[in-house]
């Protein structure tokens, strides 16, 4: 296993804020590497480092072996996809494409066929001729996919490519950009602020917060086992309880059930989470039906709890419980996970 | 070019201050061979003399007058086109803007027709019977002012136009729906609204009525001397350097201190707003 | 305008007040009497062929086109730079070098006139072609700045990044990508910079020789000495060629987008 890249000991500091912390980071040769966030958390700043927009204030970044902290980005040969697509307006699809490739001076009978196969690629080859301002959003993120790939980069970059795209586009494109990674073979990285994005797209995740990393994994395991708490918040977990020892529990909403007093739904646990709770709303949202109680943990916090059940499977003494009703909440032990606090 | 901006700022800094700044400042405060100190004397002898002080009191009149019914007469003309759905509303803006690209020699020569003792007004008045002898129009300070409004209206249009276009129709709409009248309306929600861009017209209005020179000079003539016509005179007909010096001081002060004014009054009700 | 009797009326008079001179100009352009009077005694065109035929309107159109084109050239040259710099690169005291190249829209013409008429001409003894063209080129550099600044303001700054990203140069991404960016922008600040220096008085008039003499101003020494129609021909010429650029500037870029860019 080889890294495209690497950052060892990564600093970037603009006057009092520090974008990015010491950051140690393995860039995964062939594979999809998201950097997840909130914004803020110097992912992109940590994009633009790579590709040589920012230098940065301590340590250094090598590609393929090679140390390229101070290479100026025409130097680097990455492909970049920016999130506000930055097409040339002035050039035709095919010269956008081709951009990268003259400059190379690869010759023109060449260039044509590498701008028409990387246009196919990304099922544009029919709009060659148009200029950007004539295509919808989706169509200019793929040129400046078309583009990126083009010049044979060493990585691809993309800084929040979906973020502009509507929700069922953006759903299609995930998919999209995994194929067209899975045909050139490609080392990726991908700059997202949406877990699940990231979760369907990674082969690694890096979770970042405050310009320092969090935890690093295959989406699977960070989404199973997060690292701690913020990394848990991040993706969708909720139901923090704090236990007697001092460490930290948390349940996600859907794997939180309501017991009554008289009979729970799924049966008691004989191990696992059987805590006594007060319910304050109960609403139906679509397909799930939400339930908030209240409840006080081991270490003696009140605590709000949540949990969501998919109204077809719901019960009826389930779906009849009122606010102020006396509860149990209810987790079996492999639904519990247990974080570092 | 990210790495060395400052050096693209170089030759236009070195030409500014030499072929402005610098000049500007000795002019003002230096003149060739003439001892700074002839030059505030001469301010103070000015600003004591009745004759030196009447041009400056007309100047500022008439640039109070000008500026008044610029803003006057251009808010109207904005506020309509902004707010017209017409499709002749862009015909109308560009016809309001077009006279910016004018010479204002031409603009200003449509008055000696109109105002000259053979002129469209006088005629018009001897054929209707009113007077014998066409009366004296041009060298006068309704010529002056007349011819000022013209030159300096579409500035204020302009101005007016993208601060009214600034302001949501939605809350036109809302206001009236709330039981405002319509110029309940105006009064109430777009001119406060729209009061910075008005306070600039009234700016650019003064500082340009104030420091024209075409105008004074051919529909003023000397019986309406005003401190650009005076400047010139002191320049190039008596060389009195000095003389010249104080006048621009007087002229440059003006509108720095209008200009100034003006700033401090939009920054006070950003503040409060 | 229908309900609003005392706002139609005030635009009424306004536009009036702004058109109506023009018209008076023209009509009497095409009088076939020998006065400058109202209404125009007949119909003829000789005023024009007069106009025409007069030799100081023609040397002076020569010299005001030329000034025009050479300051608008070098105010573009100084200019773009310029607005490179403050859009583009991080340095500091921007809004104070901004408004050191705004500045010469403050200051009265007359007074920049006059300065240069003491320094360069008679303080350097340079001709009046030089003190000209410096002083037209600093009334003009404002333009240059604004405009072009106002058109690269609104453009996406990724767009040069990603030009780096494909192996440009700095140098390369400039002129493959930030200058085809920058050209509606340069374009009106040219369009503007020429009418602004072709009509020029305040400046023009200060800094004249008997050698160069612009337009307008010999325009102003004529009306002083006669008083006919050949004036009003003029003038209508000039109207023309300035209806022209006017739609010129419709057709490109947009008439109300150019002045956009200098009230803000």
């Amino acid at each position: 296993m080889t890294n495209a890249a690497e950052f060892s000991g990564v600093t970037q500091s603009y006057g009092e804020t520090i974008a990015v912390d010491n950051l140690n980071l393995q860039i995964e040769e062939g594979k999809l590497t998201t950097l997840l966030g909130p914004s803020g958390c110097g992912k992109t700043t940590t994009l633009r480092m790579l590709a040589g927009y920012i230098t940065p204030s301590a340590g250094t970044i090598t590609i393929n072996g090679v140390d390229a902290t101070r290479l100026p980005p025409e130097k680097r040969n990455l492909g970049m996809v920016f999130q506000s697509y930055a097409l040339f307006p002035h050039l035709t699809v095919a010269d956008n494409v081709g951009f990268g490739l003259k400059l190379r001076k690869v010759p023109a009978a060449k260039r044509r066929e590498l701008v028409l196969h990387n246009l196919d690629l990304v099922g544009l080859a029919h709009l060659a001729d148009r200029k950007p301002k004539a295509l919808s959003g989706g169509q200019q993120q793929r040129v400046a996919l078309a583009r990126a790939i083009a010049i044979s980069p060493s990585l691809l970059l993309l800084d929040e490519p979906l973020s502009n795209l509507d929700a069922r586009l953006r759903v299609q494109m995930r998919s999209e950009i995994r194929r067209i990674q899975a045909e050139t073979g490609l080392t990726v990285v991908l700059v997202t602020h949406d877990q699940e994005e990231a979760l369907e797209m990674s082969d690694v995740m890096v979770v970042m917060r405050a310009g320092k990393v969090m935890q690093t994994g295959a989406p699977a395991t960070v989404f199973t086992a997060p690292a701690n708490r913020f990394v848990a918040d991040f993706l969708g977990y909720e139901n923090f309880l704090a236990t007697a020892d001092g460490s930290l529990l948390t349940v996600r909403p859907e794997h939180l059930r309501v017991g009554t007093a008289g009979g729970t739904t799924g049966g008691a646990p004989a191990t696992g989470l059987n805590l006594p709770a007060v319910v304050t709303d109960s609403v139906y949202r679509g397909v799930d039906h939400i339930v908030t109680m209240t409840a006080t943990d081991a270490a003696g916090q009140q605590t709000t709890l949540v949990s969501t059940t998919r109204r077809d499977t719901l019960s009826s003494d389930q779906s009849g419980v009122r606010p102020g009703d006396r509860v149990l909440a209810q987790a079996r032990d492999h639904e519990i996970v247990r974080l570092a606090a | 070019m990210s790495r060395k901006p400052a050096l693209l700022l170089v030759p236009g800094l070195v030409f500014i201050l030499f072929g402005f700044a610098i000049p500007s400042a000795l002019m003002l405060l230096a003149p060739p061979s003439t001892p700074t100190a002839d030059v505030f004397a001469r301010l103070g002898a000015m600003l004591t003399d009745p004759y030196d002080l009447a041009i400056i009191w007309r100047t500022v009149r008439i640039g109070l007058i000008v500026t008044v019914a610029c803003v006057l007469l251009g808010f109207p003309i904005a506020y309509l086109l902004a707010r017209s759905t017409s499709r002749f509303a862009g015909m109308w803006l560009a016809l309001a803007i077009f006279p910016l690209l004018l010479s204002n020699v031409v603009r200003t020569f449509g008055w000696l027709v109109i105002l000259g003792s053979q002129g469209a007004i006088g005629q018009l008045l001897v054929i209707l019977g009113v007077t014998d002898q066409p009366p004296q129009l041009l060298y006068t300070e309704l010529a002056v002012v007349l011819g000022l409004i013209q030159l300096f209206l579409p500035l204020a249009v302009i101005s007016c136009y993208s601060a009214v276009a600034q302001v949501d129709a939605g809350l036109d709409h809302a206001a009236r729906g709330l039981g405002a009248t319509k110029s309940q309306t105006l009064w109430k929600i777009v001119i406060p609204l729209s009061r910075p861009g008005i306070l600039i017209a009234g700016t650019l209005v003064f500082a340009g009525a104030t420091t024209a020179y075409t105008t004074p000079y051919l529909l003023g003539g000397s019986s309406q001397r005003m401190l650009s016509t005076q400047l010139f005179s002191y320049a190039s007909v008596s060389v009195d350097w000095a003389a010249a010096s104080a006048t621009a001081l007087i002229m440059t002060v003006l509108v720095f201190l209008v200009s100034g004014l003006s700033s401090l009054v939009s920054r006070k009700a950003g503040v409060t707003a | 305008m229908r309900g609003r009797p005392v706002l139609g009326t005030l635009a009424v008079l306004g536009y009036i007040i702004m058109i109506v001179p023009i018209l008076f100009v023209v009509s009497t352009a095409f009088t076939a009497g020998d006065a400058l009077t109202f209404p125009p005694q007949g119909l003829s065109l000789r005023w024009f062929g007069e106009a025409l035929a007069y030799q100081p309107f023609i040397s002076a159109l020569v010299s005001s086109l030329q000034l025009a084109v050479v300051s608008t050239a070098l105010a573009l040259l100084l200019g773009v730079p310029v607005t490179l710099a403050i859009q583009r690169g991080k340095i500091p005291g921007k809004s104070l070098v901004e408004g050191l190249f705004l500045s010469p829209l403050v200051v009265p013409e007359l007074v920049v006139g006059l300065a240069l008429y003491q320094q360069i001409m008679i303080g350097l003894h340079q001709t009046s072609f030089v003190a000209l063209l410096v002083g037209h080129t600093v009334l003009l550099l404002p333009y240059a700045v604004r405009v072009t600044g106002a058109s690269l303001a609104l453009a996406d700054p990724a767009v040069e990044e990603a030009a780096r990203g494909l192996g440009a140069s700095p140098l390369r991404t400039f002129f493959s990508v930030t200058l085809p960016l920058l050209r509606p922008g340069i374009f009106s600040a040219g369009l503007l910079s020429f009418v602004t220096s072709f009509n020029n008085v305040p400046l023009s008039l200060l800094l004249q020789s008997r050698q160069f003499r612009t337009l307008p101003v010999t325009m102003l020494d004529y009306v002083q000495q006669s008083y006919d129609p050949m004036i009003a021909a003029m003038s209508t010429l000039i109207l023309a060629g300035t209806v022209v650029i006017a739609i010129v500037a419709e057709k490109t870029v947009g008439f109300a987008k150019i002045f956009g860019g200098i009230n803000k």
